[in-house]
C-alpha cells in the first residue's frame, strides 16, 4: 500500500491545499449549520435532537476518506472507464423508473437501494456525464465547430441524459446537468451561433415541460409572487424569506433560528441557506458566498493548469456543476428564481449528495496536483 | 474544418469564471436586499407568524347620568373555553355542552373535536348567564374553562335605549353612544405575546412580551337620570292612552345645549336588541325622523318679525276672517270663521294662521329664510348621536308667495325634533344656538377625575335678549291664555307652543286624520331652565290637537322635573285664564254630524271626551245650545257611519 502511494506521488506534486482548506472550512460550517437547523426536526421526528447530525458526520467522514482517496488516483484513470462509467449511469437511470425498484421521495422517483444506503443515480450522472463529456471533447475537439459532426452529437448524449432524469422527475439536478455540459461544450469551442439556435429550441422544450406538468406552471407563479397562495406553492418561499429577512447584518445568532420550529420544513436540505442567513446574516451568508467564489476561482485556476484538455475540461466541469448548483440553490432560497429542489453543496444534509460532491473535489484536487502553473 | 485553439479554450475558461463571478455577485447583492431593504417588513410579518397572543381585554367605560348615575355598565358573564386535547369523553362532554348551552350535540361535538389548542365555544358559549356558568361549574369537565369576560347591562331597562345604544358580542359599540363614543369607551385591548414554534407549543427560551390594557374612559353625560324617568313615563301613559304610530320626547338646557333626557317609541331593551325589529334600534325619533313641524314652528316666525321690529305684540292688530289671499290662493285659517279683530299677541295666543302669513309676508322671503337658516334648520345640528335628519327646506329659486306664506306658520318646511327644540332654545335663552350634546365629562375610571369636559359649543347669536325676553312673554301667554293651556303648571311660568301638522304619505299629499301632534314648552319663562318637546305621532281615540294631546305631557314633564331639579317656583307670572272675560259662559256647539278632524277649532274654549270610535260624530253631551263654563268638558260619540247624507 505505502508502495503504492510513494510510487504515485512521484509523479504528483501536492494538491492545492487552498482549495483543501476551502472545502474543509465548508464542510465545518455544513456540519454545524445541518445540527442547528435540524435538531428541532430530529428531536420532533427520532427523539433524538443529534440524529441528522451523526448520519451527516457519517457520510461527511466516508466523503472525506473517499475524496482522499480519489484524491491519489490519477485522473487519467477515469479516461478509460469513461464510457463504463457512463453505461452504468444510465443502467441506473433506467432501473430507478422501473416501479418496485425506484423510491419515491418529495413526488421524485429518484432513489434507488435500501434506506440510509439509498442513493439518487442523478447525482452520479451528473459526474459520470462530465467526465465522459471530457473524453469525448479532448479527443474530439477538432470536429466541435460542426454542427452535424461535434455540436448535435454532444447535445444528444446530454439530452438523453436529462430526459430520463426528468422522468423521475428531477428538474433541478436535470438543469444543473444541461447547464454544466452547456459550459463544457462551449469552452471547448463550439460556434455561438449553434447556442443561439440551441437556446431557441430549448425555449420551445421549456414551454413544453411547463405545459406538461402544470405544478411547474404554480412553482413560477409561486415565485413571481410567493404571498398569493402563502399556504400552497408559495409556503417554501415566503418561509425562506421569513428566515432570511429578520436575519439583518448580523443575524439572530448561531442556533437562534425560529424559522426551524416547524415553521420552514426540513430546513436541513434545500433550504439550509434560509437557516445560515437567519443565524449568521447577511455576514454569515456573505462568508459562504466567498468559499463558494474560492471554490470555483481554485476550480478555474485547476482547469486552466491542468497538463492535458481532458484534465481541463474534467476539473472545468467538476466545479463548473458545484458552483452551478451553489447558483440554483441559494437564488431559490431568496427568491431570485422558482423553486427546484436541488441541494446546496458541502452543506445541505444527505448522504447522496454530500458523498458524490466530496468524490468529484478529489477528483479536482488530483488533477491539481499535475498542475504546470 | 477550423480548429480550436488552446487560447480560445482559456479565453471561455476565463469569460466562464467572470460570468460565474457576477451571477455569485448578484446572490449577494439580492441576499443585502431581501436583509436590509425588505428585512423589517418580512420581520414584522414573521413576528406575527412567530408569536401568540392572548388577548387582555380592557374593562369598557361606563356610561353616567350628570349626577353620576350608573346608566351603563359591564357585569361579569364568563365565556366557555375548550381545550380538546384534555377531553377524555368528547361525546359525553359535547352531550353536556349542548344542553347547558342550548346547542345541537353535533355542533358541540365539533368544537369538542376541533383541532386547535384552544377553542372558543363562540357565540353559543359567549357571556353566558349565571345559571349556564353555574351548571358548568358544577359539571367540573376536563378541558373546559370558563374564562373572564363581562357583558353590558343597563339599570334602567328600556329608559334612553335609543340615546345609549348597545354593544355587540364582542363588547364593541354598535349603536347609539356606544357607538359613538366607542373609541373612548373601549379603551386598549392588552396583550402577552409569546414565541411559539409552528405547532404552537410556547418557546421557553424567549421572553414573553407583556403589554397592560389600558381600561375605557367613563362617560358622563348631561343626562338627568330623574329627567328622563319622568319623560318615560308620561310617555309610556300617552302610548297606552292614545296608542300612537310612535312618540318622542326631548329636553334640553337652552343655557348648554345639553341633552336632560331624550326618548322614543317604540323603544326596546338595549340587552336584548336582537328581539326588536331593527327599525326600532336604528331609528331614534328625536334626531331621525322629519315631518312638517306645524305651529311649533311659528315660534321662528315670531322671533324673526320680532328681531327686524316688523310687529308690534300689544299694539299691532290684525283682523282675521278665516283666510288670506296669497298670490291667488286662498290660505284658511285652522278655525273657520276666523278669530277676528286681535292683537298680534292675541294671534300667537290663537296660533291664527293669518295672521302668520301677515308676518311673514312682513319679513319678505330673504329675511324670513335668512332667520330660518340662523336658527339651524335645513341642516343637521351636530348631536353627538348617530343618524340624525337634516330636515327639508324650500330650495330658494322655488320660494314664492305661497311657498312664504305656508312657511311663515310651518308648512311645506320638514324639521326633525332636534332642530326645533334647539332653534326654541335659542329663541327663549336670549338668542344663542346651542350644538346640542349629550358628552359632558370624560372620567379616569381610576382616579375618578375629569380627564376631558365637553364645554357647550355655541353655533350663532340669532336673535337680541330683549327680542328673546319678548318671544318668551309672548309664549308664556299662549300657555296662560291661549291654545296651550293645557301645559300650565303653577308657579313655574310655563311657556310654549302647540302644533298639529298633517302627515304626507307615501305619495305626496297629505293623510287623512293622520297628525303628528306636538308641544314645545319651557320654563320658567323668566329664565328658562329647561326646554320640553313632545310629538306624538297619530294618537288614537282623541282629537288630533297638540293641545289636547301633547301639551299636557309637556306640562307635567316640566312640572315634575323642575321639582326634581330643585328650580325655585316663580311669582308674578301670568295667571292662567279660566273665563275669556267679554264671553263668561260658552254656548256648547252643535257637533252632530262633524267629522273629528273639524273639531280642532272647537278646542281653545271647550274640552272634548270622546266616547266609542270612528271619525263621524253622532251624538255629544251637553246639548247644543246649553251654556257652560269655559273649558267644560263635552262629551262626544264617534261612529263610522254618517247619519247626513249630505255629500
Amino acid at each position: 500500500m505505502f508502495l503504492l502511494f510513494r510510487n504515485l506521488f512521484k509523479h504528483q506534486n501536492a494538491p492545492d491545499y487552498t482549495l483543501l482548506v476551502v472545502i474543509f472550512s465548508l464542510i465545518i460550517v455544513g456540519g454545524v449549520m445541518v445540527y442547528s437547523s435540524s435538531y428541532v426536526w430530529a428531536e420532533y421526528k427520532y427523539g433524538d435532537m443529534f440524529y441528522y447530525l451523526k448520519r451527516q458526520l457519517l457520510f461527511t467522514g466516508a466523503g472525506i476518506i473517499a475524496m482522499f482517496f480519489i484524491m491519489i488516483i490519477p485522473y487519467g484513470t477515469w479516461k478509460k472507464y469513461a464510457k463504463i462509467i457512463l453505461l452504468s449511469c444510465f443502467i441506473l437511470l433506467l432501473l430507478v423508473l422501473i416501479p418496485g425498484v425506484g423510491m419515491t421521495r418529495g413526488g421524485a422517483q429518484s432513489w434507488i437501494g435500501v434506506g440510509a444506503f439509498s442513493i439518487q443515480p442523478s447525482e452520479f450522472m451528473k459526474l459520470g456525464l462530465i467526465i465522459f463529456l471530457s473524453v469525448y471533447l479532448a479527443s474530439n475537439q477538432k470536429y466541435i465547430t460542426s454542427l452535424r459532426k461535434g455540436f448535435i452529437p454532444s447535445l444528444l448524449l446530454v439530452f438523453t441524459a436529462f430526459g430520463l432524469i426528468m422522468l423521475q422527475p428531477d428538474l433541478g439536478t436535470g438543469v444543473v446537468l444541461v447547464l454544466t455540459c452547456m459550459v463544457l461544450i462551449y469552452t471547448a469551442g463550439a460556434r455561438l451561433s449553434h447556442f443561439f439556435g440551441l437556446a431557441f429550441f430549448g425555449l420551445v422544450g421549456f414551454l413544453f415541460l411547463i405545459i406538461s406538468a402544470p405544478y411547474r406552471i404554480a412553482r413560477i407563479t409561486a415565485f413571481l409572487n410567493p404571498w398569493e397562495d402563502p399556504l400552497g406553492d408559495g409556503f417554501q418561499i415566503i418561509q425562506s424569506l421569513y428566515a432570511i429577512g429578520p436575519g439583518g447584518l448580523m443575524g439572530l445568532g448561531l442556533g437562534e433560528s425560529l424559522q426551524k420550529y416547524f415553521y420552514l420544513p426540513e430546513p436541513q436540505t434545500d433550504f439550509i441557506f434560509a437557516i445560515i442567513g437567519e443565524e449568521l446574516g447577511f455576514i454569515g451568508g456573505t462568508f459562504v458566498l466567498i468559499l463558494f467564489a474560492l471554490l470555483f476561482w481554485r476550480g478555474i485556476k485547476i482547469s486552466l493548469g491542468a497538463p492535458d484538455q481532458f484534465g481541463r475540461f474534467l476539473a472545468l466541469g467538476i466545479v463548473s456543476m458545484l458552483t452551478i448548483q451553489v447558483m440554483i440553490n441559494i437564488s431559490v432560497v431568496i427568491g431570485l428564481i422558482p423553486v427546484t429542489g436541488i441541494t446546496l453543496p458541502f452543506l445541505s444534509y444527505g448522504g447522496s449528495s454530500l458523498t458524490l460532491t466530496l468524490c468529484s473535489v478529489g477528483i479536482l484536487l488530483n488533477i491539481s496536483r499535475y498542475s504546470s502553473v | 474544418m477550423k480548429r480550436v485553439s488552446a487560447v480560445t479554450v482559456r479565453k471561455r475558461i476565463v469569460t466562464v469564471f467572470l460570468c460565474g463571478l457576477l451571477i455569485l455577485a448578484i446572490i449577494d447583492f439580492r441576499l443585502g436586499y431581501v436583509q436590509f431593504v425588505i428585512g423589517d417588513q418580512l420581520m414584522a410579518k414573521a413576528n406575527n407568524l412567530w408569536t401568540r397572543d392572548i388577548t387582555f381585554e380592557a374593562e369598557r367605560g361606563n356610561i353616567l347620568d350628570v349626577n353620576g348615575e350608573i346608566l351603563a355598565e359591564n357585569v361579569s358573564a364568563p365565556s366557555v373555553m375548550l381545550v380538546p386535547k384534555q377531553i377524555k369523553n368528547p361525546q359525553k362532554t359535547a352531550e353536556q355542552l349542548a344542553e347547558i348551552l342550548d346547542m345541537s350535540v353535533d355542533k358541540a361535538y365539533e368544537y369538542v373535536t376541533k383541532k386547535e389548542s384552544m377553542v372558543k365555544v363562540h357565540p353559543e358559549g359567549r357571556k353566558i348567564s349565571e345559571e349556564q356558568e353555574e351548571a358548568i361549574r358544577t359539571l367540573n369537565l376536563d378541558g373546559v374553562y370558563l374564562a373572564k369576560d363581562s357583558k353590558r347591562n343597563y339599570p334602567d331597562g328600556n329608559n334612553l335605549a335609543h340615546v345609549l345604544g348597545f354593544t355587540g358580542i364582542d363588547n364593541q359599540g354598535l349603536m347609539g353612544l356606544e357607538l359613538y363614543y366607542n373609541d373612548k369607551l373601549s379603551g386598549d385591548k392588552g396583550s402577552l405575546s409569546f414565541y411559539s414554534d409552528a405547532k404552537g407549543k410556547k418557546l421557553e427560551d424567549l421572553a414573553d412580551i407583556y403589554k397592560s390594557p389600558k381600561d375605557g374612559l367613563d362617560l358622563k353625560t348631561t343626562i338627568n337620570t330623574k329627567v328622563q324617568t319622568i319623560m318615560e313615563r308620561e310617555l309610556d301613559l300617552a302610548v297606552t292612552k292614545y296608542n300612537p304610530d310612535g312618540a318622542l320626547a326631548v329636553a334640553v338646557d337652552p343655557d348648554t345645549g345639553g341633552i336632560i333626557g331624550m326618548t322614543s317609541r317604540p323603544n326596546f331593551n338595549p340587552e336584548n336588541y336582537q328581539e326588536v325589529d331593527s327599525k326600532i334600534y336604528n331609528r331614534n325619533l328625536p334626531i331621525w325622523s322629519t315631518y312638517e313641524p306645524g305651529s311649533t314652528f311659528k315660534i321662528i316666525t315670531l322671533a324673526a318679525a320680532l328681531e327686524e321690529n316688523a310687529v308690534d305684540l300689544q299694539n299691532d292688530e290684525f283682523n282675521d276672517d278665516g283666510d288670506i289671499s296669497v298670490g291667488g290662493t286662498e290660505l284658511h285659517c285652522w278655525k273657520s270663521g276666523g278669530h277676528g279683530h286681535q292683537t298680534y299677541l292675541e294671534v300667537v295666543q290663537n296660533s291664527c294662521n293669518p295672521g302668520f302669513v301677515n308676518l311673514g309676508m312682513e319679513l319678505g322671503k330673504d329675511k324670513l329664510f335668512s332667520y330660518i337658516n340662523d336658527f339651524g334648520f335645513g341642516k343637521k345640528t351636530g348631536i353627538d348621536l348617530q343618524g340624525e335628519g337634516n330636515g327639508i327646506l324650500f330650495k330658494p329659486e322655488n320660494i314664492g308667495p305661497v311657498e312664504l306664506a305656508t312657511t311663515a306658520f310651518g308648512q311645506g318646511v320638514s324639521v326633525t325634533p332636534i332642530q326645533q327644540v334647539m332653534a326654541v332654545a335659542a329663541a327663549v335663552n336670549g338668542g344663542y344656538l346651542y350644538e346640542p350634546h349629550i358628552a359632558k365629562e370624560w372620567i379616569d375610571p381610576k382616579t375618578e377625575e375629569a380627564v376631558e369636559t365637553i364645554e357647550p359649543n355655541m353655533k350663532e347669536r340669532v336673535i337680541s335678549e330683549e327680542t328673546s325676553k319678548e318671544v318668551r312673554l309672548a309664549l308664556e301667554s299662549v300657555v296662560a291664555k291661549g291654545t296651550g293651556r293645557p301645559a300650565y303648571v303653577d308657579g313655574y311660568r310655563v311657556g310654549g307652543k302647540t302644533g298639529t301638522a298633517q302627515k304626507v304619505g307615501p305619495d305626496g299629499h297629505y293623510l287623512k286624520n293622520n297628525y303628528v301632534v306636538s308641544f314645545i314648552g319651557f320654563a320658567p319663562a323668566d329664565d328658562p331652565e329647561i326646554v320640553v318637546y313632545v310629538a306624538i305621532d297619530n294618537p288614537k281615540n282623541t282629537v288630533q290637537f297638540g293641545g289636547v294631546v301633547a301639551a299636557p305631557i309637556v306640562g307635567t314633564i316640566i312640572g315634575d322635573s323642575l321639582r326634581a331639579l330643585g328650580v325655585k317656583q316663580r311669582e308674578g307670572g301670568l295667571d292662567k285664564e279660566y273665563m275669556w272675560p267679554e264671553q263668561p259662559k260658552v254656548e256648547v256647539p252643535d257637533l252632530i254630524g262633524l267629522e273629528k278632524s273639524e273639531l280642532t277649532e272647537y278646542m281653545t274654549n271647550l274640552s272634548i271626551e270622546t266616547s266609542g270610535s270612528g271619525d263621524t260624530i253622532i251624538n255629544q253631551a251637553p246639548q247644543p245650545g246649553a251654556k257652560v263654563e269655559q273649558g267644560a268638558k263635552i262629551r262626544i260619540y264617534l261612529s263610522d257611519k254618517k247619519d247626513n247624507n249630505s255629500e
